[in-house]
């Protein structure tokens, strides 16, 4: 099982982007692209671009990337069991959970099911939900209702509670990333004792990432109350445990929230001048620990997870780069977008 | 019955004010596959509105149904119309009405019962707070420094709702839980009170109200609780009237709803791919069988007529895997059909290996399997289980008595060889005899398969593999001579020089015919014909060799009664007829069970992976009780 599962993904991680080939993708041709998609393992997005209106694949190119993630995760997945595969599929279930808050916004609006079904993530094997019988809800109360009879009661039960004393949409999407996170680490806990450190490394990565940019944004954005934005972030061990979270939160600015970093973050985003800076320093952070531990001889599930964050991150460049060439956007502006030149990253 | 039924491409062009009509008696006609149009000028989606408007009627009625029950059994009338648009949309709208209604209802009758189980847990805390002798009228007091709140939140955010709040200095106290709820006081400084709220509404806090009666006076909360529940009670009454009431109401009209909509499923169902349109023009395309043809334009002529243009061509090499496979079947092999389609379905005009299937797996049984008594026993559980087994009853029946056939060949009878006399021979006293036969089978079975891909490679258009293929002709002809050759060898017969011809011959076909298809530089090309010319020769010889497996399974079998024998014979009486029963039974259960895989192994491997390609889509006609949702 291993064995097949390491070979898989070192193939695999043959299909990662370096920053300068991404960087050399940015000016050149189309026919150069699309053969370059389908090298790196990307026949989905090759197509789409190829044929950008082809009447029998509607799909958009969001949709397509997640089928990708989606193709190479079930590939991944096949020779695991227990809490490796359990980790794996509810790492999947983050796109459904998308759905699921595009499907209440529908209902909020008053889109039609049709059009809604159209912009949902197809989730192929990982798919749980009834997709056709949610979008024909009559409203966010039937649909939450409906919900919570499926596989995501226990995240849904507490995002409708929220709602219902609230009625501000804020608090479902809140509420649902919240459940789905701590879902998540719930998940992990048991991997990180028998995997240990590489793991345990992606994971305090993946939370402290999302805890720290969710705190900030709370707090500096959405101008909520310490406590109330304490209670949204994620219950971690990691390098920002609970109580170092709290003090965080009762910090009245950016400066000051990156000045009391424990060590380990306060020296990188020590000069981080806004939240998405923040987050992107983040991000390179992870991806050079997820290549580390790629490149290591560490557990095969580390491995498969570290690649599945790279591959990810790839694919959003690829979004990025392709869709700016879309919209017609200069060879400049598309290297920024994509944030990972050679310059950077070094 | 041994290929898919010639299939003609059909375009019906016809008036856009009539096209759930013509869906209609196309679902009517039977055997209509909808299929993409290929007609670029016609970019619009007519139908797209329309099955819209009918996916959402029919998941309301599907609710409103699961309500108030089934309305009855649903008769579409030979002469009922489909609905248009508008009709569709209007029964849309009054599901959606009723729909609506029943949910408002529904709606109340939850926060009824939240409201009733707050009362109780209002009830149960007040009769704490007594106990405490708590001075309520003043713990709540509006102008205290201290802010309380009474109310429950889940129990999964208890301890993070504790932390958060003591940042705000606020204090949670527990003192009940029912089910997932937490019930609990939180107090804190009414000075900072408005940063919790948004908290604690995060938190899905429910507040309890305590009404001022309670506050002042104890004695009348109880009355007032009391009044409360009645006052509950009648909104529930009320609020349910809709909902008791739906089936009286709108029965009738549900029915009717019912049957309109199954009248719009088939243009519904169409719209997917196969209806597009421009202007007032409208095409459904789609797949009939040919000989259907003069039914269908009765059918047409009969409900529109001549209001209609119908293009018809056949379909062409190149989209063979796009048209559906239509298969019929007499009625006795359709128990065997699931079998073969569960390793697929045959591609448009290739051979269906139904048949052969059908009856090289009951040989193949039999021989393996051949014994009177086993055969009978299995043929009558068949038999008596056939309500359960449904059709596949038929397979174990046939089976059985295929068994028992091979059973009286072989003399045997639950595993005695010397109550009957073989019909033919006995498998142990004669095991090189069994071998060669299972061997000789396996030949012809291979020759058989290779015979059949050359031919489906030859209908699909691919003649060069078809003639000179290690699968096609070239590796007939090897085979042929390949087996000539190691039966000359054996003494079996006297053809060494025309089968070493032969065997050379079609090699250096398949050799030459490898060499031209790579494509790779010299060294790669070199490598790559010597491999698979030497795969070739390998694969066949250890295909057949597998047959001998019949042969062992056959002679495996009479060890197995022999082994049962030797165990009985060492017991008493009793204890000799016990064994006799447990061993017959075990081996009708493990051998049987073994045998029967084994012989569909055999099949799909030696036999389908040969010739069958099995990528093909099954016929699926437009029908009126068809399924949409998916």
């Amino acid at each position: 099982m291993s064995a097949y599962l390491d070979t898989r993904v070192s193939l695999y991680a043959g299909r990662l982007w370096r920053d300068e080939a991404l960087d050399a993708l940015v000016g050149a041709p189309d026919t150069v692209i699309a053969d370059t998609l389908m090298q790196r393992g990307l026949p989905q997005l090759a197509a789409g671009f190829i044929h950008p209106t082809d009447r029998q694949d509607a799909r958009s190119l969001e949709q397509r990337i997640i089928a990708q993630i989606l193709d190479e995760t079930r590939v991944l997945i096949r020779p695991l069991s227990g809490d490796s595969r359990s980790f794996l599929t509810f790492w999947t279930a983050r796109f459904e959970i998308s759905n699921v808050k595009t499907l209440l916004r529908s209902k909020m609006t008053g889109e039609r099911p049709a059009a809604v079904l159209a912009r949902l993530t197809p989730m192929g094997a990982f798919n749980r939900l009834d997709n056709q019988d949610l979008a024909h809800a009559e409203d966010v109360n039937e649909l939450l209702r409906r919900l919570e009879a499926g596989p995501y009661a226990g995240i849904v039960r507490h995002a409708r509670r929220a709602f219902e004393q609230s009625h501000d949409p804020f608090s479902l999407d809140a509420a649902l990333d919240h459940g789905y996170y701590e879902g998540l680490t719930l998940r992990a806990q048991p991997l990180e004792s028998t995997v240990g450190a590489p793991f345990r490394g992606l994971m305090a990565n993946l939370v402290d990432r999302i805890n720290l940019v969710w705190l900030l944004r709370y707090r500096f954005n959405y101008r909520l109350p310490p406590a109330q934005v304490y209670y949204l972030l994620i219950g971690s061990h990691y390098s920002l445990p609970g109580a170092r979270l709290q003090e965080l939160a009762a910090l009245d600015s950016l400066e000051a929230v990156l000045a009391a970093l424990p060590p380990v973050w306060r020296t990188p985003l020590s000069d981080a001048i806004d939240i998405p800076d923040v987050f992107a320093r983040m991000e390179r952070l992870a991806a050079r620990q997820a290549q580390q531990v790629l490149l290591s001889r560490a557990p095969d599930i580390a491995r498969a997870f570290a690649y599945l964050i790279l591959r990810e991150r790839d694919l959003r460049a690829v979004r990025a780069l392709l869709r700016g060439r879309h919209l017609g956007l200069a060879d400049g502006e598309i290297r920024q977008a994509l944030q990972r030149s050679p310059a950077e990253t070094a | 019955m041994l290929r898919t039924e010639p299939l003609l491409r059909m375009q019906l062009l016809l008036l856009a004010t009539e096209a759930q009509d013509a869906a209609l008696a196309l679902a009517r006609f039977g055997v209509f596959n909808p299929a993409p149009c290929s007609l670029d000028v016609l970019a619009e989606s007519p139908a797209a509105a329309y099955r819209e408007a009918w996916l959402e009627a029919e998941a309301r009625l599907s609710k409103l149904l699961e309500q108030c029950g089934d309305t009855g059994p649903l008769q579409l009338p030979d002469d009922a119309e489909a609905p248009s648009l508008v009709d569709l949309q209007e029964l849309n709208g009054w599901l959606k009405d009723v729909w609506t209604a029943c949910l408002a209802c529904h709606e109340s009758d939850v926060q009824i019962t939240e409201a009733r189980s707050h009362l109780d847990a209002l009830e149960d805390t007040l009769a704490k707070l007594e106990r405490l002798n708590v001075d309520l009228a003043h713990l709540l007091r509006a102008d205290s420094l201290l802010a309380f709140n009474i109310g429950s939140l889940p129990v999964t955010g208890l301890k993070r709702v504790t932390e958060a709040l003591a940042m705000t200095g606020h204090l949670v106290t527990r003192f009940d839980q029912v089910g997932e709820q937490v019930f609990a006081v939180i107090a804190g400084p009414r000075a900072r009170h408005d940063e919790v709220r948004g908290l604690l509404a995060q938190a899905g806090w429910r507040e309890l109200p305590v009404p001022d009666e309670l506050r002042t006076h104890p004695q009348a909360a109880r009355a007032w609780l009391e009044a409360e529940r009645a006052r509950m009670d009648a909104q529930s009454g009320a609020a349910c009237q809709v909902m008791d009431g739906l089936r009286d109401r709108f029965g009738p009209r549900l029915h009717e709803a019912r049957m309109r909509l199954a009248l719009a499923r088939p243009l519904a169902e169409a719209a997917l791919a196969s209806v597009r349109g421009r202007g007032g023009l409208t095409s459904l395309s789609g797949w009939i069988p040919r000989q259907q043809l003069d039914a269908l334009r009765d059918t047409l002529d009969a409900r529109f007529h001549g209001r209609y243009w119908l293009d018809l061509r056949e379909p062409s090499p190149d989209e063979n895997a796009d048209v559906p496979s239509l298969m019929r079947y007499p009625s006795w092999l359709k128990p065997f059909v699931p079998l073969v389609k569960s390793y697929g379905v045959p591609r448009y005009g290739e051979f269906d290996p139904a048949l052969p299937f059908a009856l090289t797996y009951l040989l193949l049984f039999g021989a393996m399997f051949g014994d009177v008594g086993h055969g009978a026993v299995i043929l009558l559980l068949a038999a008596a289980l056939h309500r359960r087994l449904g059709r596949m009853a038929w397979v174990g029946i046939a089976a059985g008595a295929v068994s028992m056939l091979f059973g009286l060949f072989y003399g045997s009878i639950f595993g005695y060889e010397d109550i009957i006399e073989p019909l033919w021979l006995s498998p142990l006293h004669d095991p090189v005899r069994v071998l060669t036969v299972a061997v000789a089978f396996g030949v012809g079975f291979i020759v058989f398969t290779l015979m059949v891909n050359a031919r489906n490679k030859w209908m699909s258009g691919q003649i060069g593999a078809a003639l000179f293929d290690s699968t096609g002709l070239a590796g007939l002809v090897f085979y042929l001579g390949a087996v000539g050759v190691l039966a000359s060898l054996a003494g079996a017969a006297d053809v060494a020089q025309p089968a070493w011809l032969l065997a050379g011959l079609g090699i250096s076909m398949v050799a030459a015919f490898k060499w031209f298809e790579a494509r790779a530089g010299l060294g790669e090309r070199i490598l790559v014909t010597a491999i698979e010319t030497l795969e070739t020769a390998i694969n066949l010889f250890s295909n057949t060799l597998s047959f001998m497996r019949v042969a062992a399974f056959s002679l495996n079998h009479v060890a197995l009664s022999l082994a049962v024998f030797t165990l009985a014979n060492g017991l008493d009486a009793s204890g000799h007829w016990v064994t006799i029963l447990l061993g017959n039974i075990v081996i009708i259960v493990l051998e049987g069970g073994i045998v029967a895989i084994q012989a569909l192994r055999l099949m799909y491997y030696e036999g389908f992976s040969r010739f069958f390609s099995a990528d093909g889509r099954e016929f699926a006609p437009l029908r009126l009780e068809s399924n949409l949702r998916g």
